[in-house]
């Protein structure tokens, strides 16, 4: 449905976008994500035909990105898009239905079905008299109002309460649970963990990772063991097949892993099966015994991380970096859909 | 095509309701009032019409027999009231006594200031009654025996001297006092109010005839002059009454323009017209649509205004280019303005420089051709019951009509996602808007031919499309410039000229080294400059017009188009020579300054400079030529 290649941006001596190229295939939930100045909402704005490439192709349902034809079967809602307050949404969205050549009739019936299903009420009460997440949430009505194939939503929970922004993930599943195509960016990872099925990592206007979150993990993410103990114990690491999380290593000056207290426990992390087994007897050794063992797969924010090599940066972004560090320096085993028993 | 059509009205629809709604109740009453405040002006403005502005009306007494045949001298003065003698005392009743001895009169006045002044309008009351008298007497002969020639003053024939205006007579615009009289005939066959009402081929053939129309008798006519009186009474012809109706027509334009200058950065605050960019409407279409609404309302109040002041047709069509104008311009400053402080600063100077160029050249509506660079001259003859040929027609709102075209044009280059929501200085969107517009020049040979002839021929028709701004510059430099002694004007109005024409010739050239659109070579620049002379030289040869107007006869005139004026009159071979000496100039000149323009900003200010100087001495030599 869409296919792009060595799609690139420049502005004089500076790239947006160097030598993208992708696939997304019919209803499919496709992800793009980064830190800001990444290039992804110049990416959508080329999908979009907003901005024209300065080099490369890309295609969106069959038509050049700038065949004007190609945005009547494209939905598109930019990360912020201010609406005009003065109209009621009833207007605006038939306002648009008009300029996409939608019959009254046909509009209607698609705009109170939309609106329905996001529960929107208040249709005939002015924009500029509306919460943040009803105006969104018009704002998805009108890029559903032409019928899309393909829908480019940029941030589309931004900002919104937990509630609507449950809606608006919801709402995406939907879309593909109906044949669209929906290209996703968010700046919290785990909404486009959770809707999408198929992501790129980008990074200073480059794909640095692409696929499945599955598959990113396996080749960029490595799963960790935290072995919990009755017995405070320091494995050597010269003992370990792998190197150890440098947090243990710390203080040591190197060559040990001290397991930290958790309360009556002590805890350690380690990298492998075998460092567990390795643990297992010192521990044994010392007459304690090791009480939980617990995997960790690491989530698309560490991924995330590992990948660019930076803490994002921006409001959202910093957020979330902050998170992941909190709750891996308190030693709770990372979030807690990275968490595997 | 029809799809388009409907799709504009749809948004012009939009954008009404949008200033509909957007208006609040105050806004209302303000525009009320000030429709109402207008109605005032226009309805003063018709009555001083209908009535003549007698500001002095009914200010002296004057002690008179009702019998005497003096009376009726008074009675026609409207500063003057007679009271009857018998009654009257002089000093409280009255301030002047007139009273029979012999075969005349004595004046008795108050011995008081305003004494003096009425027995001074008693006086001119008396002139006036027998001048007319006089032209009303069926033997104009035995009424005037001596004939006086009055001839007015063309500046081109004061050159060769170098005097200041009105020193030497010439052949432009004579009269003779029956002559005047003829047109004194003329004025009382054809209402002018009522002839005012379209464009026709006009006058007699003679254009100046129509601008040196006299105004003498004191003015008693509102929208034109006695053509009969004494010399004493002649006076500039200053068509006061017509200009301030005429300014009524620009009013309402310095409102609609703070709208729509809202309106279009409305959609670029906070990427609010981001939306409409993504639906398959183009931004021709969508500032069509957005434009709409304000143009009807141009015309709409146009309308008003002209019912309402006894304009015509030609009123409201001689005001569309100057509406379309206003809009324009203010569509490219909103385009380019990052903020509403900005957008203020551009309103207020679109407002300021187009009204002075619409109003101040239509002072002088009445005496030189130069004023029909403003449409507004148009109202004002409509006004006076003047008619207006074709070609001055044209001549007046051409320019000006596609200038406003080519700005929407260079404003909606930029209405894009890239330009309409980034804070970009002012001269880097101008440059954008100029660039989007070319078509790249490689300076591999490896091009194609197909590719770099696009490249140039675009160069060419975009060096042609500034010829509106040229002319429309140097007709307000030759305005500027006309009043001042031809010692001073000529040297300043031809190097005025020549920069004028560099900068057109080559700013879009800039714009595509700058841009990257042309290749940074010396090659392209000789190229792209030549490209961009051959279009100016074409595009220059279609302002043979001034010649049809009659531009040309007036000296400034001669020295800022001369080029097309003249050559019927030179050997064939050099009329051949001088024909295409232009396009040697601009080809030269232009790959001067293009080749600077591919260097650096610094290389081109300075290449342009000397291409201005090369240009300013080839116009010194074509007026020598000339002179």
């Amino acid at each position: 449905m869409i296919e792009v290649r060595g799609l690139n941006k420049r502005y004089g001596g500076f790239t947006a976008v160097a030598d993208s190229s992708f696939a997304v295939a019919e209803s499919e939930v496709f992800g793009i994500v980064g830190p800001n100045g990444a290039g992804k909402t110049t990416t959508l704005k080329m999908l979009a035909g907003l901005i024209e490439p300065t080099g490369g192709h890309a295609e969106v349902a069959g038509f050049d990105s700038m065949d004007p034809q190609m945005r009547h079967r494209l939905g598109f809602l930019p990360e912020e898009s201010p609406l005009y307050e003065e109209m009621t949404p009833r207007s605006y969205l038939r306002f648009f239905a008009d300029l996409y050549d939608v019959p009254r009739e046909v509009a209607d019936e698609r705009v109170g079905e939309t609106l329905d299903r996001l529960s929107l009420d208040h249709r005939d009460r002015r924009l500029g008299d509306m919460s943040k997440g009803m105006k969104r949430k018009v704002a998805i009505a009108r890029s559903l109002v032409n019928d899309p194939d393909v829908v480019i939503y940029d941030e589309p929970a931004s900002g919104l309460d937990p509630v609507t922004t449950n809606t608006v993930l919801q709402f995406t599943r939907e879309l593909r649970a109906e044949g669209k195509t929906v290209v996703f960016s968010a700046h919290n990872l785990h909404h486009v963990e959770s809707v999408c099925d198929r992501v790129i990592i980008m990074n200073e206007g480059e794909i640095v990772a692409r696929g499945s979150v599955e598959g990113i993990r396996e080749r960029h993410g490595e799963t960790s063991y935290t072995v919990f103990t009755d017995v405070p114990v320091t494995v050597p690491t010269d003992s370990l097949a792998t190197a150890v999380d440098g947090r243990a290593n710390d203080g040591d000056g190197g060559g040990s892993i001290r397991a930290e207290p958790i309360g009556d426990r002590y805890r350690c992390t380690v990298p492998t099966m075998d460092a567990v087994e390795r643990v297992r007897e010192v521990v044994a050794a010392e007459g304690g015994s090791v009480v939980d063992i617990r995997s960790h797969e690491p989530s698309l924010e560490e991924l995330f991380l590992s990948v660019v090599g930076a803490p994002m940066t921006g409001t959202g972004g910093t957020a979330t970096a902050q998170a992941v560090e909190t709750e891996g320096a308190s030693g709770k085993g990372g979030t807690a859909e990275g968490d595997r028993t | 095509m029809r799809r388009r059509l409907r799709t504009v009205v749809r948004i012009a629809r939009w954008e009404a309701g949008g200033v509909r709604h957007g208006l609040d109740r105050r806004t209302i009453l303000a525009a009320l009032a000030l429709v109402v405040l207008v109605g005032v002006v226009v309805g003063g403005g018709v009555a001083a019409g209908v009535a003549g502005l007698d500001v002095d009306r009914d200010i002296y007494r004057v002690g008179v027999d009702p019998d005497s045949p003096y009376a009726e001298a008074i009675e026609a003065d409207p500063a003057l009231v007679p009271v009857g003698n018998a009654r009257a005392t002089l000093g409280a009743d009255v301030d002047v006594v007139v009273r029979p001895t012999g075969e005349g009169v004595t004046l008795h006045t108050a011995e008081s200031a305003k004494g003096e002044a009425a027995a001074e309008a008693v006086r001119e009351a008396f002139e006036s009654h027998n001048e007319r008298r006089m032209a009303a007497e069926g033997n104009q002969t035995a009424a005037f025996p001596v004939s006086v020639t009055l001839q007015y003053e063309s500046r081109a024939a004061t050159t060769a001297e170098g005097p200041t205006l009105g020193e030497e007579p010439t052949d432009g615009g004579e009269a003779t006092d029956e002559d005047a009289g003829s047109d004194g005939d003329e004025s009382a066959d054809e209402d002018p109010l009522a002839d005012g009402d379209g464009t026709t081929d006009g006058d007699d053939g003679d254009d100046t005839d129509g601008f040196a129309v006299p105004s003498i008798g004191g003015g008693g006519d509102a929208f034109g002059a006695d053509a009969v009186g004494s010399p004493g009474s002649i006076s500039p012809p200053f068509p006061f009454v017509s200009l301030v109706l005429a300014f009524v027509f620009l009013v309402p334009m310095n409102f609609l323009i703070q709208a729509y200058g809202s309106s279009i950065l409305n959609e670029r605050i906070n990427r609010r017209g981001e939306l409409l960019l993504v639906t398959p409407v183009h931004p021709t279409d969508v500032v069509a649509g957005k434009t709409l609404p304000y143009v009807v309302a141009a015309a709409g109040l146009t309308a008003v205004i002209a019912v309402g002041v006894g304009g015509g047709v030609l009123s409201v069509l001689a005001m569309l280019p100057i509406a379309l104008t206003f809009l324009a311009a203010t569509f490219v400053g909103a385009m380019f303005a990052r903020s509403f402080k900005e957008l203020t600063f551009v309103t207020v100077a679109v407002s300021v420089l187009l009204t002075t160029y619409a109003f101040i050249p239509a002072v002088f509506t009445n005496v030189t051709p130069v004023a029909l660079i403003s449409p507004l001259s148009l109202v004002v003859l409509d006004l006076q019951g003047e008619a207006v040929s074709t070609v001055s027609f044209l001549f007046s709102t051409g320019p000006v009509t596609l200038a406003s075209g080519l700005l929407f044009l260079l404003g909606v280059g930029v209405y894009r996602e890239e330009d309409l929501f980034t804070q970009k200085p002012v001269p880097r969107k101008f440059l954008d808007a100029l660039a989007v517009r070319l078509a790249p020049v490689e300076g591999s040979s490896l091009s194609g031919f197909r590719s770099r002839f696009r490249g140039l021929a675009t160069v060419a028709f975009i060096t042609a499309c500034t010829i509106p701004f040229v002319f429309v510059a140097e007709l307000l430099a030759v305005a500027v410039l006309f009043a001042l002694p031809v010692t001073v004007s000529i040297p300043v109005l031809l190097v005025t000229l020549a920069l004028i024409e560099e900068v057109a010739k080559s700013i879009h050239l800039y714009a595509g080294f700058e841009r990257g659109i042309f290749a940074r070579t010396d090659r392209v620049a000789v190229a792209v400059g030549l490209a961009s002379g051959l279009g100016f030289f074409l595009a220059e040869k279609a302002t043979a017009i001034v010649q049809a107007v009659g531009l040309t006869d007036l000296f400034v005139g001669r020295a800022a188009f001369g080029a097309v004026a003249g050559l019927d009159a030179l050997p064939l071979p050099v009329a051949v020579g001088l024909f295409f000496a232009p396009l040697a100039l601009h080809g030269f000149a232009t790959v001067v300054a293009a080749v600077g323009a591919s260097r650096s900003r610094v290389y081109y200010a300075m290449t342009l400079v000397i291409a201005t100087l090369i240009h300013a001495a080839y116009n010194f030599g074509v007026v020598s030529l000339y002179g």
